[in-house]
């Protein structure tokens, strides 16, 4: 068994609302920033409100629950050739149903021992 | 090293055209994705698949494998044997994929990094092997996992030891498979669904460039006791009869602690009390909803028997099912 290796708690970064910028979110779906781009401007994939704007230009930012999205967008596409509004509906049901196991998995909690 | 027979990982034939591999991985893809697969080896099942589908799917990846395969073959490796390729094996053959390929990095196996995995390219871009032949610096791939973690830690932190198996460049520039054990001080105020990086922990960069990131996403486990939507936490209360009729002050274990609450009298099953701020924490931190739910006592002895008798002469016309009283309750 391999030592633990303590990480220190500053390493441990907690993503809020608008913790990713363009390129972060490219590269954690390992696409080039235009395709991020593409598919904010086709609706697919959601920027936080812009409230910044500097020197006319709008910066987007990004949730971490975005970058989870745009993965699951990224992989669809990649799998099955599918056009970005496609995968994007594929995504919206897949997340439906992840909320909805969650509820139907707080009403039948595992018993405890179990 | 494991030898990885991509073929019967397909289900396809050696001599497979490119759509027929294409069509097999996605039928798999299908059944396996992780999101909607019930199969209880869903992601480590999918995994495969990209790995595979990454390398038949690309004809110059394929004609090196299709070339490892028939040494393979020779030393007398099949699927899940042990194999280990002669050196300058992939002489001849260069990669030119685009650094943005594939669906999902960083999942794949010892077999396939010491074959296509960035030392391999890095060796191979002195000898005539590798993207555009060059050596260029090349910031590692960003790692993903999911983390299950209890609701309390939200609200006080916590620490975690993720147990996390990677390929690292070791020496020769070989990639060696390493197991280690991460120890994560886990943020207060963490959300289901939300990520947690940490930095310099993915894939090691080419060169000078810097390690990847690691993502953790947070889901909770289920927990009869409360329930989390965004910010706000949902909480159920049990009240005797007499407590929601008459109102009374209760003491409730909260994530926060115990507080004591204020419950108004005639209270109906189904109304919620709010206690503001008492939910996740954050700059603007989210409410805890206590749900009221009426527990009744059991009519189990002489005497309790009698108190329920009398509870019912009390109230004649009291009837549960009558339109009004239903309403009441929603």
């Amino acid at each position: 068994m391999p030592h633990a290796f303590h990480l220190p708690a500053q390493m441990a970064e907690l993503l809020g609302d608008d913790s990713l910028s363009l390129e972060e979110l490219a590269r954690a779906c390992r696409r080039a920033p235009e395709w991020v781009s593409e598919h904010v401007e086709a609706g697919v994939i959601a920027p936080q409100p812009a409230d910044a704007v500097s020197g006319g230009m709008v910066t987007w930012r990004f949730a971490s629950t975005t970058l989870v999205r745009a993965r699951r967008v990224a992989q669809l596409e990649a799998c099955f050739d599918a056009d970005p509004h496609l995968a994007a509906l594929t995504v919206d049901l897949m997340e439906e149903v992840g909320d909805l196991r969650r509820q139907l998995r707080q009403l039948r909690p595992p018993v405890p021992g179990s | 090293m494991e030898f990885k027979d991509y073929y019967q990982t397909l289900g396809v034939e050696k001599s497979a055209s490119q759509d027929e591999i294409k069509k097999a991985y996605r039928k798999l893809a299908r059944k396996y994705h992780p999101d909607v697969s019930k199969e209880a080896d869903a992601a480590a099942k999918m995994a495969q698949l990209n790995e595979a589908n990454t390398v038949l799917s690309d004809p110059e990846k394929r004609a090196a494998y299709d070339s490892v395969s028939a040494q393979a073959a020779a030393q007398g490796a099949r699927g899940g044997g042990e194999f280990r390729p002669p050196p300058g094996w992939d002489t001849g053959f260069e990669f030119s994929g685009s650094p943005y390929e594939g669906g999902d990095g960083g999942d794949y196996s010892d077999f396939f990094e010491q074959l296509f995995g960035q030392a391999a390219r890095q060796r191979g871009g002195a000898g005539g092997f590798g993207q555009g032949g060059g050596h260029a610096a090349r910031r590692g791939s960003d790692h993903h996992a999911k983390i299950e973690l209890d609701l309390l830690d939200a609200y006080q932190g916590g620490t975690r030891t993720l147990s996390l198996h990677a390929a690292r460049p070791g020496p020769n520039g070989r990639m060696v498979s390493e197991e280690r054990n991460l120890e994560v001080k886990i943020p207060k105020g963490v959300r289901e669904g939300q990520l947690i990086r940490l930095a310099g922990q993915g894939a090691p960069g080419m060169g000078d460039a810097p390690a990847g990131d690691l993502f953790l996403e947070v889901h909770f486990r289920p927990d009869a006791r409360w329930r989390s939507v965004e910010r706000d936490v949902y909480q159920p209360l049990p009240l005797a009869p007499w407590e929601a009729a008459l109102g009374a002050s209760v003491e409730v274990q909260t994530p926060s602690g115990t507080v004591e609450v204020t419950v108004p009298a005639r209270s109906r099953a189904g109304r919620k009390l709010r206690l503001k701020g008492r939910g996740i924490p954050a700059a603007t931190p989210g409410d805890l909803y206590l749900e009221i739910d009426i527990a009744l006592p059991p009519a189990d002895s002489d005497a309790a028997r009698a108190a329920w008798t009398a509870l019912g002469k009390a109230f004649p016309t009291f009837n549960p099912r009558a339109p009004s009283q239903t309403q009441q309750g929603a």
